[in-house]
């Protein structure tokens, strides 16, 4: 489990607390480098959105769905192995989940919060976002629950509180320890974050009955969060969209995404935080022999979905796949296909699948393919519909490619805020791991 | 009154937690670093309550969603094309949602309630414990059984030994 010979207790609190209790210029330039480009690429240009309407971006009447509903979409992927793969890891007991969790909790959080931001950007008239809550409003208008995009405000702020949850409270005994190494005004704060935790074994036999079930309620919601996600496409009648397949496609690649995300993730706390005895070759050789089984589910599924709109046989559909395949945007289409079924294969070779280098790069290959993806159901699909008369282009304006880049600076930003105020690995749990200390040893 | 013995390996710890068990000590408390099964099952824990609460929840969950998708369609009648005003296959992925939701909010309900916490009081504690240090805690014990579990925890290879006066 450790490259670097196994820590004791004492060096295990050491080593991840002075992530958090030491903070040095490099860390300000980079969280103010990332600040600034939120500010500027981000909401400056929401801003300017906000003051001329949503004709700023590239939608028009044909294409009413844009490059945010597709970055929505990319970022809820995103989210989706974090708290999926910690859940399912904690219910089968794996032991190589320990180190890389928190971190991969966190990026569910802060992709799922990217994710909502682009929603308010969407939305156009972001201050009648409470339309779409049960609570009575001005107009007396209630939700419609049978539209799809009401399931995906039921579903995402159950996510959302779901995961902050299960991040919470498997973080308290770490934060006690975090109380426990501080003075001042840190400690007081820390004090109230751990609830006065001891490490009671009434305490911690609570806490795992209680963290249990939280991992047994996420499974379920992250699957159907991005099957719900997926339902706003595919309970429309829209050629290219409409396919049963959707719900499993959109799951398969959001774990597909995440599981590369959490790899580039874990690339960068190993290198800048100095993790390099925490996060070893058992985690790598994991997460690749993960990645090479999602992309292989993710190859079959398309196949299937290219398939079926074959086999399906009408025009329209038939259209839509010619579109999408030989179309203006086929180059995009294509560089999916080799970012996402083909570059992986790679991951086969053991001297790839043992390289953080190697699987640095194939990890953002497969994210960027997978942003392509997003993109491309969205802007291959509206724009070709029915009679040709519907048929209309979409292109992305400079405000919506700045707001694309910026999201990525909100993420960092939220990320390095996240590793000074939370322990980036959890400190119990890699005790867990490590073999007791005896007299006879 | 309370004592506290501070062990360096997790084996001391069980064997004085064992021994103050057997000698008719029911007021201990086991503090790590980590959680430890064994220490758990020296004091009898078993299932935990907290399943009842994430029982509740998800029942409660259930009911209020399907009630709350039923009653804003009712307070505000939609019609469209001829379709049901309270549907049902769309009703239940609302209901889906909320027992989840409700399941993991009742579940954080009954941590707190069973594991006492908030408790921002003082409590007899060791900071070391959240490091590397096993403490057993004997709390409340009568003046003429402090010697007596002293005793017990010093046999056991305490590398630390101290009395709090207890803050009730």
């Amino acid at each position: 489990m450790f490259d670097h010979g196994q820590p004791s207790y004492a060096e295990v609190n050491k080593d991840i607390l002075s992530i958090m209790l030491e903070t040095g210029p490099k860390y300000w330039m980079l969280l103010g480098t990332t600040m600034s480009v939120a500010g500027i690429c981000f909401f400056m240009p929401w801003i300017y959105q906000l003051f001329v309407g949503v004709g700023a971006a590239g939608m028009n009447r044909n294409a009413v769905w844009g490059s945010y509903l597709s970055n929505f979409i990319f970022w809820i992927g995103l989210s989706h192995s974090g708290t999926l793969l910690s859940a399912v890891l904690h219910i089968t007991n794996s032991p190589w989940r320990k180190a890389i969790y928190r971190s991969a909790e966190a990026m569910t959080l802060f992709s799922l919060m990217t994710a909502a931001m682009f929603v308010m950007v969407h939305l156009g008239r972001v201050w009648f976002v409470h339309w779409s809550f049960p609570i009575p409003n001005q107009m007396g208008l209630w939700p419609n629950f049978r539209s799809p995009l009401m399931f995906d405000v039921m579903a995402i702020t159950t996510y959302l509180t779901a995961s902050s949850i299960f991040i919470y409270m498997g973080s308290v005994p770490d934060f006690a320890a975090v109380r426990d190494a501080s003075t001042g005004l840190r400690r007081r704060l820390y004090t109230i974050f751990s609830f006065g935790w001891r490490g009671t074994a009434k305490e911690w036999h609570t806490l795992g009955w209680a963290y249990t079930f939280f991992a047994v309620f996420v499974i379920p919601l992250a699957v159907s969060v991005h099957s719900i996600v997926s339902w706003d496409f595919a309970l429309s009648i829209v050629p290219g969209l409409h396919h049963t397949i959707f719900a499993p496609y959109f799951v398969c690649g959001a774990i597909y995404s995440g599981t590369a995300g959490i790899v580039t993730v874990m690339y960068c706390l190993r290198k800048f935080l100095n993790l390099e005895r925490y996060i070893g070759q058992v985690h790598l050789d994991s997460l690749g022999k993960l990645l090479i089984t999602l992309s292989l589910i993710w190859s079959y599924i398309n196949i299937l979905e290219l398939f079926s709109s074959w086999y399906g046989g009408t025009s329209f559909e038939l259209e839509a796949l010619r579109f999408r395949l030989t179309g203006f945007y086929a180059p995009l289409y294509w560089e999916m296909i080799l970012f996402c079924a083909f570059v992986p294969l790679l991951i086969l070779f053991k001297k790839i699948r043992w390289s953080w280098n190697k699987m640095l790069a194939i990890s953002i290959l497969i994210n960027i393919g997978m942003l392509t993806e997003r993109f491309i159901i969205v802007a291959t699909s509206q724009p070709r519909k029915f009679l040709p008369d519907a048929f209309g282009f979409y292109f992305p304006s400079w405000i919506e490619i700045s707001i694309t880049i910026g999201s990525f600076a909100i993420f960092a930003t939220l990320f390095l805020i996240f590793i000074k105020w939370v322990p980036a690995i959890s400190l119990y749990e890699v005790k867990e791991t490590l073999r007791p200390l005896r007299r006879d040893t | 009154m309370a004592i506290m013995g501070a062990f360096a390996y997790e084996e001391d710890f069980l064997a004085a937690a064992k021994n103050l068990k057997a000698s008719g000590f029911d007021e201990i408390s086991l503090l790590s670093p980590l959680p430890l099964e064994e220490a758990q099952k020296v004091l009898g824990l078993g299932k935990s309550p907290v399943r009842y609460f994430s029982l509740a929840g998800a029942i409660i969950g259930a009911i209020s969603g399907f009630a709350m998708a039923v009653a804003t369609a009712l307070v505000f009648i939609l019609p469209t094309g001829g379709r049901a005003i309270i549907a049902i296959p769309p009703y239940l992925i609302i209901t889906y949602e909320m027992t989840i939701l409700m399941g993991v909010l009742f579940t954080l309900l009954g941590f707190h309630f069973v594991s006492g916490l908030p408790a921002w009081h003082d409590k007899p504690y060791l900071s070391s414990a959240s490091i590397d240090r096993f403490v057993v805690v004997v709390e409340n014990a009568a003046a003429e059984q402090v010697a007596r579990a002293e005793a017990i925890i010093r046999d056991a290879g305490a590398e630390e030994i101290r009395h709090v006066e207890e803050d009730r």
